[in-house]
């Protein structure tokens, strides 16, 4: 039979795709089809727990990963794989992701579910699948204990409570205060945000200004939501955002107005940029969480259960409130300039 | 050209060209898999031990590769007629989000399940008859006209949901997207048949009906089918009106997939169905399409993501990877059409 030339060409240029992905394979980090060591009766097989962060762009996830890997480095007998989208507006690839990573066989996952309904539907199919699911950071809409082992996150409520406490007495308990909402659908930013508006109720000369805007999920569409507050409401005298995106974004558009500092800033989360704002005072305040902690606890729980030992349904990593005078704290500096040594030997 | 693709050379028989343009895309396939099992199998020091080489490809990975090539695949049955007849959608992305909204906010607001499955699709199609309208009566370039469409209808689905995601329970709907079905026996999700079976009804349109045939001639040579007696503006219009309904199914699903209405959903899908189409052997210059090689080359582009998770590889391999094989497709078919004209 005469095979068309064309048909020959078609294989060999798949062939070179195909060697340029052989080529990145070979440079690739190792991954999870690692041959088991079980065959040769050495010792089990590694426990493989896949952290799923909700986006792979945020420094938070950066102190999740070192957090998880300090995991796997205690507990011994562990691999961790630390994969996500890269968007955290991205349903559809986390979505998409958790069913890869069931029928990949991990053994366990733990998982920033970066939609509270969304994620639902994968969660129970992967506990159907037995494969036990750990959740961090932000909520699932399903029965903890049935549909997932355990809820490891901050008190999120709280930290908004704490960062409207810490505004009302910036203000002296009057004033007009701007709340910028991070993304609809994201259930630990609005906790936190509930948490600060609950917070302002309780003093009586603060006006809370609430028009319902969302920053979005990049720094970029904070930074535009930002810049069209700051045109609409003037008169402010103190603006609180419920995440790092929201907070950076915030921080430009008020750097390029030159607002930078004549208003009580009150963020959420720490970044580098964020910090360095705090101690230049264009930040009044950060309320900080502990994602190395959750990191480490997630990855934690998960190996604890599959080994049998039975997981408290709700554990809380903790929060801080870090204001210039108190940064330098040893405290303070294990959570806004975290150890990331961890990642550098994987 | 004619209403069939044209690619007959003196020495090779009509079967055999036709036969490898059909088979070219699968041949993408099994090429790409053979890679995908090559490097798994080397870093599993090539085993011989069968329980770990039936665990390299598992039943359950062909389901969520099924599942996640749903959506891009039902899209690209649709793509895959704009393109043959020599258009082009780059409003997928943003009508797929308005039509997961609607259907999601019309379960919301208490309408049974199957006519908020109606009302999706039939959106779907008003947004096509749109394009098609658009097009046709201004005359202008699909590129433009759709480039347009593709902000139009994210805002008006971010509009009407208010811009958050629509919750709302899709009932018998999730069961037809969970990639595991409750009937063992269907393997793969309901959702993945309706897909296939749409898919052979296209395929059988595009070539053997009177509307699948003035697509092509419109696409080859839009003057010739013209002169030819083809009314144009009509084909163009039904053309983009049943792209639109596949768009609306889509929309539907992924709304089902979610189990919500999301107006920020599939941003720059588009791509992966324009790739998935130009992948299975549809030439961007339209008059000539194939609606299974769409599927194969969606399905390609969902395996290659799943196994860069178990190779646990970035997603962005798989990005790279993709990038690359489009180039390769589109080259392929440019250099067989200037083998064409030189004949």
């Amino acid at each position: 039979m005469h095979i068309p030339t064309h048909t020959c060409r078609t294989i060999f240029a798949l062939f070179c795709a195909a060697s340029v992905a052989g080529l990145l394979g070979s440079c690739g980090r190792d991954g999870s089809d690692q041959p088991s060591s079980a065959a040769d009766g050495a010792d089990p097989a590694p426990l493989r727990i896949a952290v799923v962060p909700k986006g792979t762009t945020h420094d938070f996830w950066k102190s999740v990963h070192a957090g998880a890997k300090r995991a796997e480095h205690s507990l011994g007998g562990v691999e961790v794989t630390f994969t996500g989208p890269e968007r955290e507006d991205d349903r559809a690839q986390q979505v998409a992701l958790v069913e890869n990573l069931i029928s990949a066989g991990y053994d366990a996952i733990v998982l920033a579910p970066l939609d509270d309904t969304a994620l639902v539907a994968p969660v129970r199919l992967a506990t159907r699948s037995g494969i036990p699911v750990v959740i961090i950071d932000s909520g699932l809409n399903a029965e903890v204990g049935t549909d997932y082992v355990s809820f490891i996150a901050t008190d999120n409520h709280q930290g908004g409570r704490m960062a409207g406490q810490h505004m009302v007495e910036l203000l002296e308990g009057t004033g007009r205060v701007l709340l910028l909402r991070y993304q609809e659908g994201s259930a630990s930013t609005r906790l936190r945000e509930q948490g600060f508006v609950d917070a302002l109720a309780e003093a009586e000369g603060i006006e809370l200004i609430d028009p319902g805007r969302y920053a979005g999920a990049t720094r970029a569409t904070a930074q535009e939501a930002a810049e069209n507050l700051l045109t609409t409401y003037d008169n402010l005298d103190g603006i609180f955002c419920p995440n790092e995106s929201a907070t950076f974004g915030m921080l430009l558009a008020l750097r390029s107005r030159d607002m930078a500092g004549t208003i009580r800033f009150v963020g959420f989360d720490a970044s580098e940029g964020l910090v360095k704002a705090l101690a230049d005072r264009d930040i009044d305040a950060l309320v900080v969480q502990n994602p190395i902690r959750m990191g480490e606890l997630g990855v934690r729980a998960a190996v604890e259960h599959l080994r049998g030992a039975q997981q408290e349904p709700r554990i809380d990593t903790g929060v801080m409130l870090i204001t210039p005078d108190t940064m330098d704290s040893t405290e303070a500096r294990d959570l806004i300039s975290p150890d990331f040594s961890a990642l550098d030997n994987p | 050209m004619s209403n069939t693709p044209a690619h007959t050379r003196p020495g090779s028989p009509r079967v055999i060209t036709h036969a490898a343009a059909l088979l070219r895309p699968f041949l993408a396939l099994i090429i790409v898999g053979l890679v995908f099992f090559l490097i798994q199998w080397h870093k599993l020091g090539y085993t011989t031990d069968p329980t770990q080489l039936a665990r390299m490809v598992t039943v359950m990975d062909l389901r969520m590769v099924a599942i996640q090539t749903v959506i891009v695949g039902t899209a690209a049955i649709g793509m895959t007629l704009v393109i043959a007849s020599g258009g082009l959608d780059l409003s997928v992305g943003s009508a797929v989000a308005l039509c997961s909204v609607v259907g999601a906010m019309a379960v919301r607001d208490g309408w049974p399940i199957a006519l908020a499955a109606g009302a999706a699709v039939l959106v779907g199609a008003a947004c096509g008859m749109y394009n098609g309208l658009l097009i046709t009566i201004l005359r202008l370039p699909p590129f433009i006209v759709t480039l347009g469409t593709l902000g139009l209808f994210r805002g008006v689905a971010k509009w009407i949901a208010g811009g958050m995601p629509v919750s709302a329970d899709p009932g018998w709907l999730a069961a037809f997207v969970s990639p595991v079905p409750s009937p063992g026996w269907l393997v793969v999700a309901p959702g993945v048949w309706l897909m296939l079976a749409l898919a052979l009804v296209a395929a059988f349109a595009l070539r053997r009906t009177v509307l699948g045939r003035h697509t092509i001639a419109v696409g080859s040579n839009e003057l010739a089918a013209k002169y030819a007696g083809v009314h144009i503006a009509r084909t163009k219009i039904m053309v983009y009106v049943s792209a639109g309904l596949f768009v609306g199914l889509a929309g539907l699903l992924q709304f089902a997939r979610l189990t919500q209405g999301d107006p920020t959903v599939a941003i720059g899908i588009e791509l992966d169905v324009i790739a998935a189409v130009v992948i299975g052997g549809a030439s961007l210059s339209g008059g000539r399409g194939s609606v299974l090689g769409a599927l194969v080359g969606a399905f390609m582009m969902a395996y290659m993501k799943n196994r860069c998770v178990r190779l646990g590889w970035p997603s962005f391999v798989q990005e790279m990877i993709v990038g690359h094989i489009i180039i390769i497709a589109v080259a392929i078919d440019l250099w067989r059409q200037r083998r064409e004209a030189a004949a």
